[in-house]
């Protein structure tokens, strides 16, 4: 019998608002490794809340996240700093740093830590810019990148580091679709090929349904329908500030709440 | 200490004056706290050394022509206007003395720290602002790097370190501008100006002309630096965040300008 997976994200009864208005309230779920966890609401549902409470970049008013072990609460910021290293985010509106050229920016981190030779920060570079597919745009600046580029030279800056965890947070978020289904599969590559664990955020119900019903096939080198059910993907449904479902998919379709039904029809 | 208040967006009706104050007093220490952290993180690695070289060009290089010219005519209109009044006493050759003492005490630092503010203060806070509003500052966060440390202290250190060069360098360029018209217009003598500007100038009028643009840099690039990382609520944001860091700073360096005149006038004399 195998070994249940280690838990690396755990909310517990969490609580947050903001000048006075609840965000979220007695918000609880896991994310346990290689595991995929799709949170989807509508907008104003506290999602992108969720992925900053478990980076760090939010601390809640109640209860507990436990990330990788670490408790937020007890950790000053500047210990925060080293744990965020083994956490990679991509951000909805990819926050590139604009005054610098896309090697720049997916080597920011890598330069930062002077763990790595020049050669070395190079090739890796190079290896997370060819996972999403963008070699040769390595010396522009993001201005010059489309919207979809620049939200690949998010992931390969998030990816630059090899994470623990990858939090998305609505990587398809106002793209077109042809370019939000290429977004989807490099995510779901980086699931099947690197066992990420990973947090992603959509409004998109296509792309949560799509992570649970393909795979990457490494040989066809696409996508192509999962034979059964992935179970290492799970939904989060946030609905007036608080968890109305956590599950994988088949309980998704068959939940008989009648605001699912209408979230997942309309 | 209205201005130190950080924008934080429409407010709507009045407010009680307690609630007024204690805001004013939650930005006064908030700003304390973020200027203390900012100077503590110069003594802390990692040390961003290029970013500091950076800041340094664009704050002291960049602000040259506008200090230089700002120095030249501020000297030049000095000697033109005192040269009347002093001619009335038959004090005409005493030119080089006062517009000496203006410059190097008050007006050199004074008018610098308000053109830097000017010019760096809107930059400093319209560029923070703009990275915060579009989460490239929550980025560099989730990549695991203080942004005071990168951000902040580099400008401050870099615009301390340049303001001190500068307000140098406009009371160089403002007793040339004086010098030009002295010579040239009033027909004094040469020697007797330079001599006359040298020998009025004491050691508290000189720890005077070097002690404030240090504090007037660290007005400057905190001020600028704290608004803009307080900037909220898109380009709007970032457009209020760059006006108030611009009448904030001014007006701290007026005050400022104030106090250390009459600390150090307490301490040396006249």
């Amino acid at each position: 019998m195998a070994l249940p997976r280690p838990t690396l994200i755990e909310f517990d009864r969490v609580s947050l608002g903001f000048d006075a208005q609840p965000v979220l309230e007695d918000v609880s779920f896991a994310v346990r490794r290689s595991e995929t966890k799709v949170l989807l609401g509508e907008t104003g549902a506290g999602k992108s809340v969720v992925l900053k409470l478990a980076i760090w970049l939010l601390r809640p008013d109640a209860g507990r996240v436990e990330v990788l072990g670490e408790a937020v609460s007890r950790l000053p910021e500047r210990e925060l700093y080293a744990l965020r290293r083994r956490i990679g985010i991509v951000f909805q509106e990819s926050a590139l740093f604009d005054s610098l050229t896309v090697r720049e920016n997916v080597a920011y981190r890598l330069e930062e830590e002077r763990r790595l030779s020049e050669d070395e920060i190079e090739a890796r570079v190079r290896a997370c810019l060819a996972a999403v597919e963008l070699e040769e745009a390595i010396d522009k600046m993001p201005a010059e990148l489309s919207g979809g580029m620049q939200r690949r030279v998010s992931i390969a800056r998030a990816l630059s580091t090899e994470p623990e965890i990858l939090l998305y947070d609505s990587p398809t978020g106002g793209l077109d679709p042809i370019t939000a289904t290429n977004i989807m599969e490099q995510i779901i590559r980086l699931r099947d090929v690197n066992r990420v664990t990973a947090l992603l955020v959509t409004h998109r119900l296509q792309d949560g349904f799509l992570m649970a019903t393909h795979c990457w096939d490494p040989e066809a080198n696409a996508l192509r329908a999962a034979a059964a059910e992935d179970h290492a993907t799970s939904f989060l449904v946030l609905h007036q500030r608080r968890v109305l479902f956590d599950g994988p998919l088949q309980a998704l379709r068959g939940s008989g709440d009648a605001y699912l039904k209408q979230f997942l029809t309309t | 200490m209205a201005a130190i208040a950080p924008p934080q967006g429409e407010e709507s009706g009045a407010w009680p004056l307690a609630v007024w104050g204690r805001r004013q007093l939650e930005g006064l220490g908030a700003f304390s706290s973020f200027t203390g952290t900012a100077f503590r993180n110069m003594f802390a690695r990692p040390f961003y050394g290029g970013d500091l070289l950076l800041q340094m060009d664009a704050i002291g290089v960049g602000s040259l022509p506008i200090v230089v010219l700002t120095g030249f005519f501020t000297g030049a209109v000095m000697a033109l206007q005192l040269a009347a009044t002093l001619n009335q006493y038959g004090q005409i050759e005493r030119t080089g003395q006062l517009v000496a003492l203006s410059l190097v005490r008050e007006l050199g630092p004074v008018l610098t720290g308000l053109m830097v503010a000017g010019r760096n203060s809107a930059g400093m806070a319209s560029e923070l602002g703009s990275m915060v509003v579009t989460e490239q500052v929550d980025a560099m966060r989730a990549l695991g790097t203080d942004p005071v440390k990168k951000l902040v202290t580099p400008r401050l250190l870099g615009t301390i370190v340049m303001m001190f060069f500068l307000a140098i360098v406009a009371d160089l360029c403002g007793l040339i501008g004086g010098f030009l018209y002295a010579v040239f217009s009033l027909g004094l003598d040469p020697r007797q100006y330079w001599y006359t500007a040298m020998q009025s100038l004491a050691a508290t009028d000189i720890s005077q002309g070097l002690i404030k643009p240090v504090v007037f840099g660290t007005i400057v690039a905190a001020v600028g630096c704290y608004y803009g990382m307080s900037a909220r609520g898109g380009t709007r944001g970032v457009g209020k965040a760059t006006t108030t860091s611009v009448v904030a700073a001014s007006v701290l360096i007026i005050l400022s300008d104030f106090l250390i005149s009459r600390v150090l006038i307490g301490i040396f004399g006249a």
